[in-house]
């Protein structure tokens, strides 16, 4: 802890001397996150906030759906620009988006990946290499939170469901193999069924918990692994009238969400720190530009952990997702 | 018969007045116009609003090539589909078929010892061979069983994507060897700017840090398979008698069949065509993302639709041509590139695109208003 509080302090101070010589050269960044969610909303205020403390100027892409197929034409247009010195990205592939963000930094542009990351993100001796760093959740660590946190709230028994987005992106495998992998050694007498996959759809997030409600009368509990499936299986759950007799663990704070916890269908929220994600990640980009070199190449955002009887506490409610005009 | 010697002027027109004619031609290469002045636009604005960057570059000029790539491919057997007056709304999922089946064949045959450049081409024959019995099916059920094309192929579709979903597992179909990689984002030039540049076939000299930046790759091979592609659905649509069937087909399906044309055997060809291409589609991508993917082809299928009618093919049947759906490609592509130049949003894309497509129709009407078919 005390090691990464020293680098980000140098990270700062390098940051700092750059956007005092900020009239030599201004630094120009891509910002391309995942898909239209509150989330990356979020992070996009973190990075444009940083932009204008340290005086970068910052283009931002979103892409319309979650897939290579929709990420790679805005990322080969940013590319095709030429002015900009680095992209901020969440890959929505761990294997697929190589290439096309290896096409990138071939053109020059060094990498940043945030909330997701490429190979299994561990950039120093990992099988990918390239992008300076990782910023974001330790998802297997956030898998294991819920899993505690659903497990304490069915009593440690009973049937459970994981309702998640897209198969092989980093963010939400993680976070399934940290739950999984914690029913398996702490709670023997817990079933985890799924994960189904939504592909970030609310409405089929929805269908699919209604499917296993109909299927296991007696589930006790849902993981949602992010906004999409947290949102889809909580209406779900709500719409079969078992608010309270199944329990729901949802990944990030959206307002959706915290509605659904304070009618009690969501037992425990999981915000993660979109806001930091993307601040810090345009100080690397300072930082790295200014020449410093020991930059870390993943740095975990931690999580903060809401219920019922926190979410109204100012020092926590401080990470519920919010996004202007709404 | 008329349509089917030539769709150009004179064909369906014999003695027009000569405003006329003009009005005909216009409404016939508006696209070009269109696409012409929107370059131009992006041209003017975007050194003006993005503080002096260019939007004439050879880097942009590849990436709107690559970005065709897999709507191309989805729109080209489609634009022979359409012509003859059906729809082929399973082109997505056969992509996305093609992708996840290539990427298996190949990795298991080059885990099996196979040599890659023979790994690549059997994951091509998967692609292809996958894709063809799909749209022999879609072809057999409409033609022989006259079940409607959309119908069919909507449900095909289905199928298709359960395959799709099960065989890759419901994952990214990976571990594909290195090499991959290459095949799918090298190109047959490279050139490099600067004091030290240079133009290079097939391979680029050794080049060390800002050289790299320095360097456009020309022509990758997604995009010279995707010409070769398009040259022989020119030749195949402009120059042979399968063509002339085609435009046949959807001019007049019952007097083709009078005129003893093979009209439900060509039929079946026409949708083993779109699903190869869409099948050629699937292996691309899978090289160039060096994985499989059940996902992949889904959401381009709108936009292939969108590329060919932009690109003049009635929805009718009997008129259209290859170089129009590939006109209707490159405007859907150079906006997309033009507004992320311009750092605006690229939803504005979906918007123009919706009312190019609806204009597109308008004109295509209009011009059996011009000719004069409905003034008696």
């Amino acid at each position: 802890m005390r090691v990464r509080s020293i680098v980000l302090a140098a990270v700062a101070v390098a940051a700092l001397t750059v956007a005092a010589n900020a009239q030599d050269k201004k630094l120009k960044i891509g910002f391309l996150p995942g898909v239209v969610d509150p989330f990356y909303q979020v992070m996009q205020l973190g990075v444009e906030k940083a932009a204008k403390d340290l005086g970068f100027e910052v283009v931002t892409q979103v892409p319309p759906t979650w897939g290579v197929e929709a990420q790679t034409p805005l990322l080969n247009a940013m590319v095709a620009r030429g002015d900009l010195d680095y992209i901020i990205t969440a890959p929505v592939d761990k294997d697929q988006m190589v290439a096309p963000l290896k096409a990138a930094l071939d053109a020059g542009i060094k990498i940043i990946t945030v909330d997701t990351f490429l190979g299994d993100g561990d950039y120093a001796s990992g099988p990918v290499t390239f992008p300076l760093s990782y910023i974001g959740s330790d998802n297997v660590e956030g898998g294991r939170i819920s899993a505690d946190g659903l497990a304490k709230a069915i009593g440690g028994k009973g049937t459970v469901y994981i309702n998640s987005t897209n198969p092989n992106v980093s963010s939400v495998e993680g976070r399934e193999q940290g739950f999984k992998d914690e029913m398996a050694k702490k709670y023997p007498d817990i079933k985890v069924l799924g994960p189904d996959y939504n592909l970030d759809d609310m409405n089929k997030a929805q269908q699919q918990t209604a499917a296993i409600l109909q299927q296991n009368p007696d589930l006790a509990g849902v993981f949602g692994t992010n906004v999409f499936s947290a949102q889809g299986a909580g209406t779900a759950v709500v719409n079969a009238g078992l608010t309270g007799k199944v329990q729901v663990v949802a990944y990030d704070a959206t307002k959706a969400a915290m509605d659904l916890m304070s009618k009690g269908t969501v037992s425990l929220v999981l915000a993660q720190k979109p806001f930091d994600m993307g601040y810090m990640a345009v100080e690397f980009a300072a930082a790295d530009s200014a020449g410093v070199t020991s930059l870390p190449k993943r740095v975990e955002t931690g999580f903060a952990i809401l219920d019922k009887d926190n979410a109204s506490d100012p020092n926590f409610a401080r990470f519920i997702y919010q996004v202007p005009g709404q | 018969m008329a349509a089917t010697t030539d769709t150009v002027a004179s064909a369906d027109a014999p003695d027009l007045s000569a405003p006329r004619r003009t009005l005909l031609l216009l409404s016939r290469l508006w696209a070009w116009f269109f696409l012409a002045l929107m370059i131009l636009f992006f041209v003017v604005t975007v050194p003006v609003f993005s503080g002096g960057i260019s939007f004439l570059t050879v880097r942009n000029s590849q990436n709107i090539l690559i970005a065709i790539v897999p709507v191309l491919l989805l729109g080209l057997g489609q634009t022979f589909v359409i012509i003859s007056a059906g729809i082929d709304l399973s082109v997505g999922w056969v992509m996305s078929l093609a992708s996840v089946l290539s990427a298996l064949a190949l990795r298991n045959s080059y885990n099996a010892g196979v040599p890659l450049p023979l790994a690549v081409i059997l994951g091509f024959v998967a692609a292809a061979g996958a894709a063809g019995a799909v749209g022999a099916i879609n072809g057999i059920i409409i033609a022989k069983l006259k079940v409607p094309a959309f119908i069919v192929t909507l449900g095909s579709s289905f199928i298709v994507r359960g395959l799709a979903l099960l065989w890759s597992e419901n994952t990214t179909v990976v571990g594909l060897p290195d090499g991959v990689r290459n095949y799918g984002n090298e190109s047959l030039f490279y050139m490099i700017r600067g004091e030290h540049g240079g133009f290079y076939v097939f391979a680029p000299p050794p080049l060390t840090g800002d050289m790299l930046r320095q360097m456009d790759r020309i022509l990758s091979w997604p995009v010279v398979v995707t010409i070769v592609v398009v040259a022989l659905a020119m030749f195949l649509l402009h120059r042979t008698t399968f063509g002339r069937y085609t435009y046949a087909i959807g001019g007049n399906a019952q007097a083709a069949l009078r005129a003893g044309i093979p009209v439900d055997r060509h039929i079946i060809k026409l949708y083993c065509l779109s699903a190869v291409t869409a099948g050629i589609g699937g292996f691309l991508s899978m090289l160039q993302f060096t994985a499989g993917s059940a996902s992949i082809g889904d959401p381009l299928l709108l936009s292939s639709i969108a590329a060919v009618i932009i690109g003049g093919v009635s929805l009718f049947g009997g008129a259209g041509t290859v170089i129009g759906t590939v006109i209707g490609a490159l405007i859907i592509a150079v906006l997309t590139t033009g507004l992320v130049m311009l750092n605006v949003p690229a939803f504005w894309q979906f918007i123009v695109v919706g009312a190019v497509v609806i204009v597109a129709v308008l004109i295509d009407q209009s011009r059996d208003l011009i000719v004069g078919r409905y003034k008696g």
